[in-house]
């Protein structure tokens, strides 16, 4: 048997008996069991933990950890996670009652995604591809209405393809409804603008190491 | 595309779960395999999730 991690944790109960609770240092991660040779690409195994993960976020903010981490014991947690926990502790007590939200929103000039056929190397195409995802873009005026949108917290924007742009927030578990009717305006104001307002999500960009 | 709200939301759910948060294990082979692997297999998994959620409808 093994875990598959879903977040970092300050309190074991935060995470029991929704999850398994496995000490790593002084801090928690929340695992699923899985046998040791079940794949971690079925789907019913990543409903569960997509069910998991959300039921964890009703009870208290977490680091998210990206599917397809899976460990066999504490020694091993300590051992693969032991870097980050300082930081993870410091965020999870700085963000204890605030969710990520994330607006998505479609550019306005989507960049073709580059053809792997045409590049001599893998290096080649790697960089064309980074530049047709970083040149999308969306209209000032969206993305000033956006923040706006988002007002009073801690905002990242994030290229997530040559087609669609991200704005994540930092909002205060209270503040949701807030948010989330100012979306309703927003989408009012930019009947055209594809966009798509959701969460609340554990701390995932915020807690990226560029965070 | 996803035709309801629910839809939506389970698709971006899903789209959470594999593709944000912290990366533990095996960093640089999953930042390679980003440009390609992972989005091949978030593609396959949303299809697979798609069609679970068309068919549970239609019961």
């Amino acid at each position: 048997m093994k875990w598959l991690i879903v977040g970092a944790h300050l309190r074991r109960e935060d995470i029991e008996p929704l999850a398994a609770a496995i000490t790593a240092g002084d801090l928690f991660l929340s695992g699923v069991e899985v046998a040791d040779d079940q794949p971690l690409g079925d789907r019913e195994l990543l409903l569960r933990v997509a069910r998991t993960r959300a039921e964890l976020l009703e009870r208290a903010t977490f680091v998210a950890i990206r599917y397809g981490f899976a460990i066999h014991g504490e020694s091993e947690a300590l051992a693969q996670c032991g870097a980050h926990l300082p930081r993870w502790r410091a965020l999870l007590e700085e963000h204890r009652d605030a969710v990520e939200m994330t607006l998505k929103v479609a550019a306005t000039e989507p960049r073709a995604r580059p053809d792997r056929r045409e590049f001599a190397s893998g290096a080649a195409y790697l960089r064309a591809l980074h530049e047709s995802v970083s040149a999308a873009a969306v209209s000032e005026e969206f993305s000033l209405a956006a923040e706006k949108t988002m007002d009073g917290a801690q905002r990242r924007w994030t290229h997530r393809d040559g087609r669609s742009l991200e704005l994540a927030a930092l909002v205060g578990r209270e503040d949701m409804p807030r948010v989330q009717e100012r979306g309703k305006q927003l989408k009012r104001a930019f009947p055209d603008v594809p966009f798509l307002l959701s969460g609340p999500w554990p701390l995932e960009v915020f807690a990226s190491e560029e965070g | 595309m996803p035709e309801n709200e629910d839809e939506l939301s389970l698709l971006e759910t899903i789209d959470h779960l594999l593709d944000r948060g912290v990366v533990i294990a095996g960093e640089a082979i999953i930042s390679i395999g980003d440009v390609d692997l992972l989005y091949l297999g978030l593609n396959v998994v949303l299809a697979n999730v798609d069609a679970v959620t068309r068919v549970s409808r239609k019961r």
